[in-house]
């Protein structure tokens, strides 16, 4: 058995999301399994499966931003310079 | 439209719907679909794993809502249609009275039912009975997911020699059996079936269809279901002209049983 991943896309604008994973023995199965454990009350109108094993995955390390906190600009900085009155920030 | 002016010419009723044997062809589908539903149903929480625990009970709601559609073309008290009648008054085949409560005995009379009714749903799809047409090419799009599941399945298990062993003979005890599926049905004729294109291909030739699909689809394992012998030694089941086979009883009192408690319940 191969695991699988499962993405489903809501009609409109949204985008796909992962909705879970499955256990199957072959692609057609995944397909097979995916629409009856994740898509049999419409919350999908597309689907995407793909093998667990063909995703590309990110070490864990390069995503540890939470110290960065020059990146979470939340414009906080120039709200208060203007409501200080000008108009020209530093 | 002015009409009332003398009548000059009187045409047929052109519906097609009262043709001879049309409803109860429809009944007979609808009454297999509540069984194989039903049966499907069991396997809720006992599935072999987990993933095809959800596939069978999926398929199981999609059958049941293929009766619904299909009662629902011959009257408005589904529930009166579907679990209010006498047990001769149904007009299931007896392969979807069978509980297979055997993992294998359901892959194998999925695999039999579903290429039936994929076969079957395809003579509707064209109906002059415009709404039953409508139920039927809705039903062909879930076959193909359900067909997928079971041959997916089917495949893979034929490519052992414990799957051959194991599978095979449960086509020889289940074939013959579902070939009842292509039975008229009692009072129904498919020569005016045909004739008022309800039906756009004929039981007999519906049967050869579905047996060539079954054919090729084992014929990897130099297996051949024994057609001619089931023909000549095996008396009419009767399922479509309402006898009920010994599982019958049973079936029924599970899908009454809510009702039976509680008449005014709604679900």
């Amino acid at each position: 058995m191969k695991t699988y991943e499962v993405f489903l896309k809501r009609a409109g604008k949204d985008p796909f999301t992962h909705a879970g994973a499955l256990e199957a023995p072959d692609d057609d199965l995944a397909l097979s399994f995916a629409r009856d454990c994740y898509a049999r009350r419409s919350e999908g109108e597309q689907m995407w499966v793909v093998a667990r094993e063909d995703l590309l995955v990110a070490d864990p390390t390069e995503l540890e931003m939470a110290d960065r906190a020059h990146r979470h600009n939340d414009g906080a900085f120039l709200r208060d310079l203007r409501q200080a009155g000008s108009s020209e920030p530093a | 439209m002015d009409d009332t002016g003398p009548v000059t010419a009187v045409e047929p009723t052109g519906d097609p719907a009262e043709t001879l044997g049309a409803r109860e062809l429809v009944l007979a589908l609808a009454d297999d679909e509540l069984c194989i539903g039903q049966n499907l149903g069991w396997w809720i929480a006992v599935g072999p794993f987990l993933e095809e625990d959800l596939a069978l009970t999926s398929i199981s709601q999609d059958e049941l809502g293929h009766a619904r559609a299909l009662y629902g073309l011959l009257g408005d008290d589904i529930d009166a249609m579907a679990y209010g009648r006498e047990p001769h008054e149904y007009l299931c085949a007896h392969i979807t009275e069978l509980p297979c409560h055997d993992w294998a005995e359901t892959l194998v009379r999925h695999f039999l039912y579903d290429t039936a009714e994929t076969v079957r749903w395809s003579a509707l799809a064209d109906s002059s009975w415009e709404s039953l047409g409508a139920v039927a090419r809705r039903a062909l799009a879930e076959e193909r997911s359900h067909l997928r599941h079971a041959t997916g399945l089917l495949d893979r298990l034929l490519r052992t020699d414990a799957g051959i062993a194991h599978l095979l003979p449960l086509f020889d005890q289940l074939a013959p059996m579902a070939r009842e599926i292509f039975d008229a049905p009692s009072g129904c004729s498919d020569g005016a079936l045909v004739a008022a294109g309800v039906i756009t291909c004929d039981f007999g030739n519906q049967l050869a269809q579905w047996q060539d699909i079954v054919g090729d689809a084992l014929a990897k394992t130099g297996y051949q279901p024994q057609w001619a012998v089931a023909d000549a030694e095996a008396a009419p089941l009767g399922g479509r002209a309402g006898r009920r086979s010994a599982h019958f009883a049973a079936l029924h009192a599970e899908m009454v049983e809510v009702l039976s408690i509680d008449p005014s319940a709604r679900w």
